[in-house]
């Protein structure tokens, strides 16, 4: 029900865990037992992206992932993602522009837009980049800001 | 270590070969073993209770995350998360109907993890990609222990969670026989991100030149409604015949009522969803 050891390199540094058993979700273990509660739970059913953090780049629903099946992958968490030149921005566009109301659900809007950025480049369409956040949801509805962060992070980008 | 709930039990085997998949099939008591692909469904199950004390078989080791086309063919390897699925740029411009079926599929978060063969697999009568896969005549390739065969996503697809896969056989890939103007819209209550309460798709075959009409959203499953096919002629049908078979077919149509939608306002949607897809599919002109 366990294995000996199951490694992840996380926010950059290479992790050995002991005993996750098989059925832990990758929310909890990041939460739990890395003790990185940057990434929130919000619905568990996959219908929020508050838990969206990157697995080798990509934007993942660690709600719906079990942790053993990213076994050998790269987690980046909100707490890592300034370390990416992308994450950084993102950061900084979400600041610069106060798109933080009560900020559950900013940890989440951060990494799957730092993953779009990295996925598609720079280049994106501004309304696709919108449609692609729409799986993010900010129960505060504090979205023209959410938006103003997005158009920010564009005109930015180099 | 604390944790947000208790977690059940189960055991996770993980092959790296299609004959250990299958030997580990063959070996597990009837209904004692669930097959994982993406996850993005079977987790449910395991919230539920339903997979505990179960073995879980995750095909993530398995080389079929591929993608290949073959002239105007495409095959999918049934692991292929979505999203590399959606980001090929042939699927969007010579199968546009598949493609925005794929993003019709949760969030872009749940399509990094989500398959074409857990879709399948998991059968929901509000799938989004089945009723394209029907208007695309597509196949699904299984492996079982006498060796491959492949079947009609129409023949392979048998109700609500039913299909042709039987207990000692594995989804492989899908294979669609060739690229064809293609439409998928649907409706539903937020614009993105939700579930369908209606929806169609529509394929046009240049070399058969025949149209395929397919609905869904309603239990048990997504259908092909052939009378409706065969009232649109040519890759640009007349005004007339689109409305002719519109009516067709939310006439013909065994649409149901269920806990998302009414039947009477499901067979309204079916005129205007038909109309626009046609539309969109002559106007994509010779996809291929």
């Amino acid at each position: 029900m366990t294995s000996p050891v199951l490694r992840l390199t996380v926010n950059g540094r290479p992790t050995a865990l002991d005993s996750v058993p098989v059925a832990e979700r990758l929310l909890d273990t990041v939460r739990w037992r890395l003790g990185l509660k940057g990434t929130k739970e919000g619905c568990r059913t996959g219908g929020c992206g508050a838990c969206t953090l990157l697995v080798d780049g990509r934007p993942t629903l660690s709600c719906l992932t079990l942790t053993h099946e990213v076994e050998g992958s790269g987690i980046t968490t909100v707490e890592g993602v300034s370390e990416d030149p992308v994450g950084a921005r993102v950061q900084a566009a979400f600041e610069a522009v106060g798109a933080v109301q009560c900020g559950y659900c900013t940890p989440g809007f951060v990494m799957t837009l730092t993953g779009l950025l990295k996925e598609r480049g720079s280049a994106e369409a501004f309304e696709e980049l919108l449609n692609d956040l729409a799986g993010n949801l900010c129960r505060c509805t504090g979205y023209a800001s959410i938006v103003r962060a997005v158009a920010a992070v564009r005109e930015k980008s180099p | 270590m604390r944790s947000a709930r208790a977690v059940a039990a189960f055991d996770l085997l993980t092959p790296a070969t299609a004959e250990e998949a299958l030997s580990a099939l063959r070996s597990a008591a009837p209904g004692a073993l669930a097959v994982l692909a993406g996850g993005t469904d079977l987790l449910f199950d395991l919230d539920d209770g339903r997979l505990a004390s179960r073995t879980v078989l995750s095909l993530r080791r398995l080389p079929w995350r591929t993608l290949a086309w073959d002239g105007a063919a495409l095959t999918i390897g049934s692991t292929l998360p979505l999203r590399t699925l959606e980001n090929d740029p042939g699927v969007r411009t010579r199968l546009p109907g598949l493609y925005a079926a794929v993003r019709a599929v949760g969030s872009v978060a749940l399509r990094h993890r989500a398959t074409l063969g857990g879709n399948l697999g998991r059968s929901a009568p509000a799938s989004d990609l089945i009723p394209i896969l029907l208007a695309l005549d597509a196949e699904v390739e299984l492996v079982g222990p006498e060796g491959a065969r492949t079947v009609l996503v129409d023949r392979f697809v048998q109700g609500s969670r039913k299909t042709a896969l039987r207990p000692d056989e594995l989804i492989r890939a899908v294979r669609i026989p060739e690229a064809r103007p293609s439409a998928y819209l649907l409706q539903r209550v937020r614009p993105f991100h939700d579930i369908s309460h209606m929806a169609v798709a529509v394929a046009y075959s240049p070399r058969r030149e025949s149209w395929r009409v397919a609905l869904a959203g309603f239990p048990p499953r997504p259908i092909l409604v052939p009378e409706a096919g065969e009232l649109l002629r040519g890759p640009r049908p007349s005004s007339a015949e689109v409305v002719r078979a519109a009516e067709t077919a939310a006439q013909l149509a065994p649409i149901v009522a269920d806990k998302r939608a009414s039947e009477e306002y499901r067979r309204a949607l079916v005129k205007p969803l038909l109309e626009r897809a046609v539309r969109a599919c002559a106007s994509s002109g010779g996809a291929t």
